[in-house]
């Protein structure tokens, strides 16, 4: 699997991959969740994970930023560098390392405030002066191509948008702290084709300033949305290479199994 | 297996473009008969094909866009579609150069200017091109069918040997100007019937590699 890897990097000559996975292996308890796992993510790319469930990827895409930490019995072993920075070293600031490394999950999850303040949250509590704050809320609900929608309801409680609405606004919350890295952990399972089109067409233009790495159950969102793709199966990377490849023409027999509807 | 409908529908993709391949190779070879003996009844057994063979292929097409609009085909499965759409094309325009071939005996009165020995060599070949290049396509063989669309040189050659010997012939008589170029015209669709065999095998690699790769 490591050659597979090795393989893709070399062909994208990727001297500086934005994120760089080594031998990440993972266990709940006595059960191991993630097994020696080597991936390169390009800066500025979008890396979609699929997999069927329980194989692995939304464990390995909250090693990301250390979410699993929150997890009582998980054991973390491997190194995940982001830029170059070992985020599992000693001295990491894990709330400095979850502002850079911005999620949003399944379940759009707004506070229960105004439109305004959930974008304002962020900044506020990383002391960013009150002068400051508006133009963020505004550049940040712009980015998420919700402003349009917005602008003019700013006092509004958050939870009266939309569930679309809602998702876009996690993402502008997630945008308003300046992260250089985004998760999305099937961020459009819950919405409807028009809101996850919307979402998707954001995933797009957001890739120009950040790196993106999505999980989905959706493989024509994998295939429409992503530069690179992983498949993941029973807490192993199958496969990792260009999306073009992967839905074309994978090596692995599992991936192919898998995205023709073959498996199981 | 999960979705065992469609993959019974991509087989049955499979089988039809086998035989409607079948069926063209069939067509060709008849109207060869039909020219190199100037038999006028088996050629119009040929021309009848036409109506048989476009309903085939628009059944095929049918089956494509039902699969491509319905089912969201991905990697070996979505070269298979992209390949039956092509060599479908390939087949139905071999049929339309067979259906060439089979007019030429109503045309031509009184015999040929001289015997049909190299131009049936050269389609004997193109015909064994044809049954190759469906069979590697049955079976998934690439080696048969770079084997196969190699020998589209032997095709060319003696096209180019016939075509030179019709005009030196032409220009010593001008009273056969008239049959010759009935000849040069069948010639020159064996030789494009080759041509679209090659296209076959090229879509052969395709299913197989997914190289694109040339043949021709």
């Amino acid at each position: 699997m490591t050659e597979t890897v090795l393989n893709v990097a070399q062909s994208q000559k990727i001297a500086q991959p934005h994120i760089e996975v080594e031998h990440l292996n993972l266990w709940y308890g006595e059960k191991q969740a993630l097994m020696n796992i080597s991936m390169q993510i390009p800066k500025n790319s979008v890396t979609a994970l699929i997999g069927p469930s329980g194989c692995g990827k939304s464990t390995f895409i909250r090693c990301l930023n250390r979410m699993n930490d929150l997890i009582e019995n998980c054991r973390v072993e491997g190194k995940v560098s982001i830029e170059g920075k070992n985020i599992y070293g000693t001295g990491v600031d894990v709330v400095d390392l979850r502002k850079q490394v911005g999620m949003v999950f399944q379940k759009p999850n707004p506070f229960p405030m105004s439109i305004h303040d959930n974008i304002a949250y962020g900044p506020r509590i990383h002391g960013v002066s009150k002068k400051d704050i508006d133009g963020i809320v505004e550049a940040s609900l712009r980015s998420a191509a919700l402003w349009g929608e917005t602008s003019d309801r700013l006092k509004s409680p958050a939870l009266s948008l939309s569930g679309g609405q809602q998702q876009r606004l996690c993402i502008a919350r997630t945008l308003a702290v300046k992260p250089s890295i985004i998760l999305l952990d099937e961020p459009c399972s819950a919405l409807d084709p028009i809101s996850t089109s919307k979402i998707e067409e954001l995933i797009m233009d957001l890739k120009k300033d950040y790196t993106i790495v999505i999980v989905t159950h959706n493989m024509q969102q994998a295939a429409r949305v992503s530069d690179y793709t992983g498949f993941f199966l029973m807490g192993e990377l199958i496969e990792f290479g260009q999306t073009r490849q992967i839905f074309h023409n994978p090596r692995e027999r599992s991936t192919e199994d898998y995205i023709t509807g073959r498996f199981g | 297996m999960a979705r065992e409908r469609y993959i019974k529908q991509l087989d049955l993709l499979k089988e039809s473009v086998v035989s409607f391949g079948m069926m063209v190779e069939l067509a060709f070879k008849d109207s060869m008969v039909a020219v190199i003996d100037l038999d006028v009844k088996l050629a119009e057994r040929t021309l009848a094909f036409e109506a048989e063979v476009d309903k085939l292929e628009e059944g095929i097409e049918v089956s494509i866009f039902d699969l491509l609009a319905l089912q969201q085909p991905m990697a070996s499965d979505l070269r298979l579609i992209v390949s039956t759409l092509k060599i479908s094309s390939d087949l139905k325009r071999i049929v339309g150069l067979s259906i060439n071939i089979a007019k030429i005996p109503g045309r031509i009165e009184g015999g040929h200017i001289k015997p049909l020995i190299d131009t049936k060599k050269m389609a004997d070949i193109a015909a064994d091109m044809l049954e190759n290049s469906i069979k590697a396509f049955e079976t998934q063989d690439v080696e048969l069918a770079r084997a196969t669309a190699a020998r589209d040189e032997e095709v060319d050659k003696i096209f180019y040997a016939v075509w030179v010997e019709l005009i030196e012939m032409m220009a010593k008589d001008t009273s056969i100007i008239s049959k010759a170029t009935y000849l040069l015209f069948l010639v020159r669709y064996i030789e494009r019937i080759a041509d679209h065999c090659c296209n076959i095998c090229e879509s052969v690699v395709y299913l197989t590699t997914a190289e694109r790769i040339k043949l021709n």
